[in-house]
Parts: C-alpha cells; sequence; structure tokens
C-alpha cells in the first residue's frame, strides 16, 4: 500500500462532468455567480480538502452507494493541482463576466470547459500531463503546486 | 447565442484534442538523431548496472497515470530478462525536463547500459507494443 492520500477514481470522473455541466450553463446564461460559486468548488477541492468539495460529497451520498465498491484507487495530488488549475480560470472568467469584459469571461470559462470535458470524457487531466510546461512559463502556477 | 457556440466549439475541440491525445498515448518513438548522444548524468545515475536496458519512467507529483505506469514497467521488467525499471522524479527539475525535452508526463525512456536512449513513450505504455519495439536490445 502506498501512503499517499488516495481516492476512488471514479469520484473525481463524476465531479468533472458536474463541473462540465455547470461550465456550460455559465456559457448558455452569461449567469456569473454561478461561475463564482463554481470558483469556490474548485478552491475547496484545491485548496482545503478533496473530500470536503461539494461534488466529492454529491459523488459518496448519491452516487457511490449504488456503485460497487472498487480497489481502484487513485492518488489526491495531481487531482488537486488539477482543481488549482480549474480554480484560476474560473477565478479569471468570474472577474471577466462581473466587470463588464465578457470576452474574457467566455474565453476563460471555454479554457475550464475543456479541460473540465477531457477530464470526464476522456480520464485526461491536462492539467497534470503538462505541469512540467506550465511550470516552465513564468508566473505560473507555482503558488498552486506549493502547497 | 454566442454562449451557446462557444459551448459548443469547446466540446468539439476537446473532443477531437481527446481523441488525438488517447491515439497518440503509448505509442513507441525511435530516438530521432543519429548521434548516439547520452543522457544527462541525472538520469543515468538512475540506470540499473546490471541490465541491458533501463526503463526510465519520468514523473511527477502531480501526474494521475504515473501511478499506473509504475506498476506496469516494474511487472514488465521483474519478468523480463535484462530489463530494469527506474522512476526519476521531475516534479522540482524543470531544467532536467527541459534538457531531455519532456513536456509531459508520464513520459518512459529506453536507455541502454551505455546511457543512451533507445526509444521512448509518451502517456502509458502499452505492454506488447513496447516489448516488440525493446526485443532487438534484449537478450535471447
Amino acid at each position: 500500500m502506498s501512503a499517499r492520500p488516495q481516492v476512488d477514481p471514479r469520484g473525481p470522473r463524476f465531479a468533472a462532468w458536474v463541473t462540465s455541466a455547470v461550465l456550460v450553463a455559465v456559457l448558455l446564461t452569461g449567469w456569473w455567480p454561478l461561475l463564482a460559486a463554481q470558483v469556490v468548488v474548485f478552491a475547496v477541492g484545491a485548496f482545503a480538502s478533496l473530500s470536503a468539495a461539494p461534488y466529492s460529497v454529491l459523488y459518496r451520498v448519491l452516487v457511490a452507494p449504488r456503485l460497487g465498491p472498487t480497489d481502484e484507487r487513485e492518488d489526491v495530488a495531481p487531482l488537486r493541482f488539477a482543481q488549482g488549475v480549474g480554480f484560476a480560470f474560473a477565478l479569471v472568467g468570474t472577474l471577466g463576466y462581473a466587470f463588464g469584459v465578457p470576452a474574457l469571461g467566455v474565453v476563460a470559462t471555454a479554457f475550464a470547459l475543456a479541460a473540465a470535458f477531457l477530464n470526464a470524457a476522456f480520464g485526461l487531466c491536462l492539467g497534470c500531463e503538462t505541469y512540467l510546461l506550465l511550470h516552465r512559463l513564468p508566473g505560473s502556477t507555482r503558488t498552486v503546486s506549493d502547497h | 447565442m454566442t454562449g451557446a457556440l462557444v459551448a459548443l466549439g469547446t466540446l468539439l475541440v476537446a473532443a477531437v484534442v481527446g481523441f488525438a491525445l488517447r491515439a497518440r498515448d503509448g505509442r513507441v518513438r525511435a530516438r530521432e538523431d543519429d548521434t548516439a548522444a547520452r543522457v544527462p548524468a541525472e538520469v543515468r545515475a538512475a540506470l540499473d548496472a546490471g541490465a541491458r536496458v533501463t526503463l526510465v519512467q519520468l514523473s511527477t507529483t502531480f501526474c494521475a497515470p504515473c501511478r499506473q505506469t509504475r506498476v506496469l514497467l516494474s511487472d514488465l521488467a521483474a519478468r523480463t530478462d535484462g530489463l530494469a525499471h527506474a522512476d526519476v522524479d521531475l516534479t522540482d527539475r524543470p531544467e532536467l525536463a527541459k534538457a531531455l525535452s519532456v513536456l509531459r508526463t508520464p513520459t518512459t525512456l529506453a536507455v541502454d547500459s551505455r546511457g543512451v536512449e533507445l526509444l521512448r513513450v509518451g502517456g502509458v505504455p502499452k505492454r506488447e507494443n513496447l516489448l516488440a519495439a525493446l526485443a532487438p536490445h534484449l537478450p535471447g
């Protein structure tokens, strides 16, 4: 057994689907308070604890009891990093919508949606796989990875 | 209206990217140049002196498929004569990633006992393809 914290990998996939749906709704309505709520969701997962993140709670209460248990486990660190990347995009998007720069809001939300959808549909975590690439950019996501 | 088009466009582009990445995942690529240059010393330090070929897995803390790759490669090394597995964490060594031209993790390098890279695999390797590509470099 690995000592690193791990979770049932189906939880994050479920959360990615919910995130995708929320972000599509944001793009359709342009209603920024919904995106602001998603920022909070990302923040809880990235900076507080993954198991306290609202969609994880939803998964444990509603979905997990209907599925069989699994021995498959996934490390928590990459997932939290991905939530941090989502947080950054959603935050920029919220500020864009809220302060009258809807184009910025739309673009940032679209990037967050692309990443969430790739995770949900393909199990791909772009933020994780390209961590090295992000790391090389000046002023990058270093703050997210430092905790 | 714009929002709906953007949402649709984003999902389409993401789907194309997803299929493209999935198709590329695990593909074996031979070394591109013929210089037979040796890999950096930090990587050579991880080589198994007793093995013909060491599979050097490049990982980061934030890489989800690295775990799966680790299980696969260590099993492959244990079952194959002359093959070893080593894990190099690049999380805090972006300069090494740059020297190796590695953009994503996991990337696996097959390195011979001289320290020369034979081939590399991006993403989770496919067992059969990797074994077939390694066969000319292994005993028997």
